[in-house]
């Protein structure tokens, strides 16, 4: 169909949905048909900064079983304020600025989000844990800290089968992708809270670059290798191969350590809880790190994943395997210079993997770093039910779906969330847009890799691991072997308490 | 309390009165803070087990043979003289430029003091964004000039790390000394000036001879007050770097802020707040000695 | 002193260079304020040439004039902060008269009165300012937490005021240095009483002393991040806390936090202004007599 006839059509279709002569379900069909690009730019003005909805407003609202649910079960609770303290992730926006009010008007609870950076909401996870005080209702669990903080949140299991009269009907605990939970909320036999929100690592890259040289997507680490060289060869020092978050002594670093590290056949620890980031493979995985750095940006040694995309997003870079959130930001217009440039493929594969039994603490070996958290309600909140009604409709598939359209493409947690119409529409270029989800969902399914889970973890991801490589890649030792021996030794003394 | 004896205290000589509301704010701020940190140095917090257990001296000695420490109190050392050798004689410098009634100067002197209403934070970020080594102002510049090599950021390389840390600090806060040193230099009687003039001195001499010493009260408790503040750098670090590259930009406060709440070890993060303080009490007492001054 | 032309040329000049080079990073941040983020990144970096608009402000303060209404939330959008410029409002002024307040009577009686261990107190009072920010903020959390203060606006005013009064009562002491004692003498063997001469005799005279410290410490208070970030929860935020807000997980909102910034540097600003004439003739450290 021509895109004016499109247009057209469109204009008709809205117009009729308007008046009321069409239903909802048969406007989301043909609208769908019709590819929404044009939906979203005629219905809406300019997109602003981050986030979009490619629908009407009104396509985007909780379903009315989800409503009707909430004002039958919150009735007792009506006055309560609740708090909870998460990262600026889209979701938690979403949430805190569009539909946290339905949540309110419904239950007559009050919700209180406060929005921070992660090593802040950090802080305030430990003084509150620490102190036992209660200051806040639920807690937003980054997957690092899960083991920390396992004995301070209740098993949401336990809630469910606990609270006949506050289950919400067809939650599902089923519905949350398997390979999430035991990535991001297991740890030793109790689910953390659930899985909330699921940036992973995958392959994103600028197809009209690629397309120039003669590029396809590397599907290996080699190529990865190979294709920035060629483009770092070509274009550099205009454009580089490809980007990194490397600041040193920030967590962003350890991150990407371990995708080269897993994908190179090492782990961070070994069955017997030693730290192996120094044999073999682990130097194997240093020596090709070195030769990517080679094709990056100069200042990947400052940035965290924030430089990092805008790296990409101002064209500097031509590919990074990072966030799949970023995606979303890269295909809006008005911030970005490589909207609609972009594409994403599953993480480049493994040259060797460890599978778990050769690995310490549950560390799941996987190019695909996932950097999930969890939500879950403090075991010293003085309102745990009314949390965890809250926690229910916050990470219900209705919900999600809401999230993941409202809030910039973010990778739903549950399997039904993916098929969701609303989720499917919004897979058109243009800010916000969904259609990087399935590789996001693949990716999950089989390429993902978790982080081993121990209470120091939360020290060694953020300082002495990430202090360690900082150095090094500044020069300060030798070697990779001298550097990494270094490292074992802290992360050892560390380990001792 | 009857009227009578209010009037009567307020009539007497006795400090008590003038001085009560301030010892009792201050007491709870700081007192209870210092014994709550000693104690919790001789403990220890143990995540398995959810409390706070007795270790003695282990905090202490392990600090002691703590690299990182020492490496820390580096950085933390050099910070401060070279931040305060700039603020001094930087602020000094622009505040006898400025002392005078020419065209604007004004207006200068208060768009100079613009610097210090920006909260630290933000000017670390507005920095971070201005050394950015692909998109940075700053990086722009001294490439053109060829003082910088666009391929070592400033931030992330080991040897310019702390100066690009620096460089916030010296511009937030020179203003701040111009300001006290000003109003110094405005209260100067002007005899001794017009004598100098009648003699025939050189600006510079004027300025040895008599500015200097008359000032030097003001300089020494401007010296006082900002070093202190120095010596707690925190703000710029947690923004800009992280402490990094590796431990380049590690300060003392950034260290003992990661070890309470990345590390959640409190008794080893109030330690090191301890010794902070005590080198700080120590410094200033010597200060305050060798300068007479006398409160 | 008088200068020949082409020193006091050359001399303002050079002062026109000087705080130049000062003011460019404010200049350069107001008009990151003003940009898309397309424009904040480039090379070489577009320092006077771009696409100048509102939008940045408008998400900031939930205004729309160029966004159609369903773009922007007023009052509820994802970087709503004008509330937050009240705050720190609210907090810098009050903390500001508490400190003021509670140091001028404690500073008059150091100045004038002789007691044993005066030198020694006042040292101390000095010390409470030199502990890492981190040491005190926890047992903070724990006293509020105790007396329910924390996530108030009374908790945090009380909090900077504390901050605050070593600064204060160093400065006013000074001040009152200044101001000969024999004005004291004489009204006091006019049969005065201290609280008498304090009041309006001596305070007058120090107006300007008041003025300068009053302005240091709101803005200490108008700065300060560490304790609110760990003293309060969602009633209230300071704009430095809230800007790391603009640190999202998915890139840093630079426009945004730009023009949160330049907007908060306006109230601080005009304070300085309006007390500039006193901070610059009045802010004597004293003690120049030896």
């Amino acid at each position: 169909m021509k895109d004016n006839d499109r247009k057209r059509y469109l204009a008709s279709v809205t117009d009729r949905f308007a008046k009321g002569q069409m239903g909802r379900r048969q406007f989301l069909k043909a609208s769908a048909a019709l590819g929404l690009a044009g939906l979203g730019t005629s219905m809406i003005g300019r997109p602003s900064g981050l986030f979009t909805p490619a629908y009407a407003q009104e396509a985007l609202t909780p379903s009315p079983e989800v409503i009707a649910w909430l004002k039958d079960v919150a009735k007792p609770f009506a006055g309560t304020t609740l708090k909870l303290a998460t990262e600026a992730t889209p979701p938690s926006n979403a949430l805190n600025s569009q539909l946290k009010g339905y949540f309110e008007e419904a239950t007559g609870i009050k919700v209180e989000i406060e929005i921070l950076p992660l090593e802040q909401v950090l802080q305030k996870l430990t003084l509150d844990v620490a102190s036992s005080l209660g200051t806040y209702d639920l807690y937003y669990i980054d997957q690092s800290w899960a083991a920390s903080v396992s004995q301070d949140v209740f098993d949401p299991r336990e809630q469910y089968a606990a609270n006949a009269a506050l289950a919400m009907p067809n939650y599902n605990l089923d519905d949350f992708l398997p390979a999430l939970v035991d990535g991001i909320c297991v740890y030793e036999d109790r689910w953390v809270g659930v899985p909330y929100d699921i940036p992973v690592f995958i392959m994103i890259y600028r197809k009209d670059i690629y397309d120039q040289f003669g590029l396809k997507a590397p599907a290996t680490l080699a190529e990865l290798l190979s294709n920035s060289e060629i483009i770092t060869k070509e274009m550099g020092p205009t454009v580089y191969g490809t980007t990194g978050q490397m600041k040193s002594g920030h967590y962003s670093l350890e991150c990407d350590w371990t995708a080269w590290l897993w994908g190179h056949g090492g782990s961070v620890f070994g069955p017997d809880g030693k730290f192996t980031g120094n044999d073999d493979r682990g130097l194997e995985a240093m020596a090709y790190w070195d030769k990517l750095k080679a094709t990056m940006p100069p200042g990947v040694d400052g940035w965290t994943w924030d430089g990092q995309g805008q790296s990409v997003a101002q064209g500097v870079a031509a590919s990074m395997l990072s966030w799949g959130e970023f995606f979303p930001y890269f295909d809006d217009p008005t911030q970005t210079k490589v909207s609609g440039l972009c594409e994403v493929a599953v993480p480049p594969a493994a040259n060797l993997l460890r599978t778990s039994a050769e690995t310490g603490y549950g560390e799941i070996p996987g190019v695909g770093h996932q950097g999930g958290s969890s939500l879950a309600v403090s075991k010293y909140s003085k309102a745990p039910d009314a949390a965890w009604i809250f926690m229910q409709w916050a990470t219900c598939a209705d919900t999600q779906a809401l999230i993941t359209s409202l809030g910039g493409g973010t990778g739903p947690t549950r399997a039904s969330v993916y098929e969701d119409p609303r989720v499917l529409a919004n897979a058109r270029v243009g800010a916000g847009t969904t259609r990087h989800l399935n590789v996001v969902r693949e990716t999950i399914a089989n390429h993902m890799g978790s982080e081993p889970d121990l209470p120091e973890w939360a020290q060694l991801s953020s300082d002495t691991i990430p202090v360690g490589l900082g150095k090094y890649f500044a020069g300060g030792y030798g070697s990779a072997k001298e550097a990494l021996d270094d490292i074992a030794g802290q992360v050892g003394k560390v380990m001792e308490g | 309390m009857s009227v009578a004896q209010v009037k009567r205290i307020a009539i007497s000589d006795s400090p008590v009165p003038w001085l009560a509301p301030l010892v009792a704010l201050l007491v709870v701020f700081t007192v209870y803070p210092l014994l709550y940190n000693i104690w919790l140095s001789f403990h220890e917090f143990v995540p398995k087990r959810r409390a706070l257990e007795f270790v003695g001296f282990e905090n202490w000695v392990q600090l002691w043979g703590d690299t990182r420490f020492w490496s820390a109190m580096g950085v933390t050392f050099v910070y401060f003289f070279v931040a305060l050798f700039f603020q001094v004689t930087l602020g000094m410098g622009i505040a006898l430029l400025l002392d005078a009634e020419l065209p604007g100067f004004g207006m200068l002197r208060a768009v100079l003091s613009m610097t210090l209403v920006i909260p630290p934070a933000i000017a670390g970020m507005m920095f971070l964004l201005m050394q950015d080594p692909q998109f940075g102002v700053l990086t722009y510049f001294l490439s053109q000039l060829g003082i910088l090599d666009q391929t070592s950021p400033i931030l992330s390389t080991s040897s310019t790390a702390l100066a690009g840390v620096l460089v916030v600090e010296i511009w937030q806060w020179t203003p701040f000394m111009v300001l006290i040193f000003m109003a110094g230099l405005r209260a100067l009687p002007p005899e001794p000036y017009e004598a100098a003039m009648i003699d025939g001195a050189s600006a510079y001499q004027v300025f040895r001879r008599l500015t200097l010493p008359m000032m030097s009260k003001v300089i020494a408790v401007a010296i006082l007050l900002r070093g202190i503040d120095l010596f707690r750098v925190f703000d710029y670090v947690f923004v800009m770097t992280s402490g990094g590259p590796g431990t380049a930009t590690y300060s003392m406060s950034y260290y003992a802020w990661q070890q309470t709440f990345t590390a959640t070890n409190w008794g080893y993060g109030a330690t090191i707040s301890l010794v902070s303080l005590l080198i700080v009490i120590v410094m200033a007492n010597v200060f305050i000695s060798v300068f007479k001054i006398k409160w | 002193m008088h200068q020949s032309r082409p020193t006091r040329l050359l001399r303002t000049l050079a002062g026109w260079v000087v705080v130049g080079i000062f003011f460019f990073p404010i200049y350069f941040w107001t008009t990151v304020a003003f940009r898309n983020a397309k424009d904040i990144f480039n090379w070489p970096p577009k320092i006077f040439v771009f696409e100048p608009n509102l939008h940045n402000f408008e998400e900031v303060f939930g205004i729309s004039l160029t966004l159609g209404p369903q773009v922007v939330n007023p009052g509820g959008g994802n970087f709503y902060m004008a509330p937050r410029l009240l705050d720190s409002i609210i907090i810098a002024t009050f903390s500001t008269l508490l400190a003021i307040v509670v140091a001028t009577g404690a500073a008059y009686c150091l100045s004038r009165m002789q007691f044993r261990g005066r030198h020694h107190f006042v040292n101390w009072v000095l010390s409470t300012r030199m502990m890492p920010p981190v040491a005190v903020a926890i047992p903070m959390f724990f006293i509020f937490k105790q007396f329910t203060l924390l996530d108030t606006y009374t908790g945090i005013i009380i909090i900077h005021a504390i901050m605050n009064l070593p600064l204060a009562v160093l400065l006013m002491k000074s001040f009152f240095d200044d101001i000969p004692t024999e004005i004291d003498e004489s009204a006091l063997i006019d049969g005065a009483s201290r609280w008498t001469i304090f009041r309006r005799i001596v305070l007058p005279m120090a107006k300007g002393g008041i003025a300068a410290s009053a302005v240091l410490c709101f803005i200490f208070s108008w700065t300060e991040f560490l304790f609110v970030l760990t003293l309060t929860q969602t009633s209230l935020k300071t704009v430095p806390v809230v800007s790391s807000t603009f640190v999202t997980s998915i890139g840093t909102a630079w426009g945004n936090m730009a023009a949160l910034g330049a907007a908060a540097i306006i109230p601080a600003f005009i304070v300085v202004l309006l007390v500039q004439r006193h901070l610059v003739r009045g802010l004597t450290m004293g003690s120049l007599k030896q």
